[in-house]
């Protein structure tokens, strides 16, 4: 999915950067300052809710924009997410346009 | 395998997995049921947790520079597989103990033999990226299969029914993939 992912963000002019999880995100952080953050919620060690909790308490990524691109589709996950901090909510399968879109509109 | 179950079959719930369908129980009345021509489904269990899930795909990649509608992407491998693991994973599921068997795969007509094949090698290369490993295969040849297997325990049965071409109902899914909300 990560490659499709950056295959489909690549073709559209955006420099992608990839984690394995929550905790690989967090350390990523030390040595790149990406614009946006795309995360799914089921991950090993640490998931989607864990990592915008953590990238919210920080000052630096306080205006950070966090999509949740996720097979979730439940309405409970989806408040959660919002209450942590998550600026949108993406349900996979992914469409290229509808994301390219939703990119652009919470960087502009 | 045979299926030794000691629950009566009558009380027993099929539930027919369709392309496109990944579906995931811990539900030991529940069996998992679809028919193969060239497409492949993958079954997964992790026998500590007592979850069990199969998938059922059509083609292993997507074309690349399609515009394809998002709704239609779980009929690829690779949707498929992530679909069906996170379903595995929120019923309780660990990654790291998921076992998985491969079924279908089949050529069932000329000029199409290498969709099964490539299905094939797909969900290998998938499932080896993953550390997942398989258990078993029965996989390609010439005839249609049909696959009944049990979640909770993780027993499958895989039967040829027919050297005939499979006619497979293309299923549309709810039109909920690539939904954008921003809060």
């Amino acid at each position: 999915m990560r490659m499709l992912l950056r295959a489909a963000l690549t073709e559209q002019g955006f420099t992608v950067f990839e984690a394995e999880d929550g905790v690989d995100a967090l350390e990523k952080f030390e040595s790149a300052t990406p614009d946006l953050v795309i995360t799914d919620i089921n991950m090993p060690r640490m998931d989607g809710f864990g990592l915008i909790e953590a990238l919210r308490s920080g000052d630096i990524q306080a205006g950070l924009p966090i999509l949740v691109l996720t097979t979730e589709a439940s309405d409970e996950k989806k408040a959660r997410a919002r209450s942590a901090g998550a600026t949108g909510w993406i349900v996979k399968p992914f469409d290229r346009e509808k994301l390219g879109a939703a990119i652009r509109r919470v960087l502009h | 395998m045979s299926m030794m179950s000691p629950i009566a079959p009558s009380r027993m719930r099929r539930l027919t997995v369709a392309q496109g369908d990944s579906l995931a129980s811990s539900d030991p009345e529940v069996v998992f049921t679809t028919v193969l021509g060239s497409c492949v489904a993958v079954c997964l269990h992790d026998g500590r947790a007592g979850v069990g899930g199969m998938n059922h795909f059509l083609l292993a990649d997507p074309p690349t520079m399609a515009n394809e509608d998002a709704r239609l992407l779980n009929r690829y491998g690779v949707h498929s597989m992530e679909l069906l693991i996170n379903a595995m994973l929120k019923r309780g599921a660990s990654r790291r103990n998921l076992k998985a068997r491969i079924y279908g795969g089949a050529t069932m007509r000329r000029g199409l033999g290498e969709i099964g094949n490539t299905n094939i090698q797909f969900a290998r290369r998938f499932l080896d990226n993953e550390s997942i490993t398989i258990l078993g295969e029965d996989v390609a040849g010439v005839a249609a299969r049909r696959v009944e297997f049990r979640p909770a325990v993780g027993l499958s049965r895989c039967n040829i029914v027919s050297t005939q071409p499979v006619e497979q109902i293309i299923k549309i899914p709810t039109p909920s993939g690539g939904d954008v909300e921003l809060f």
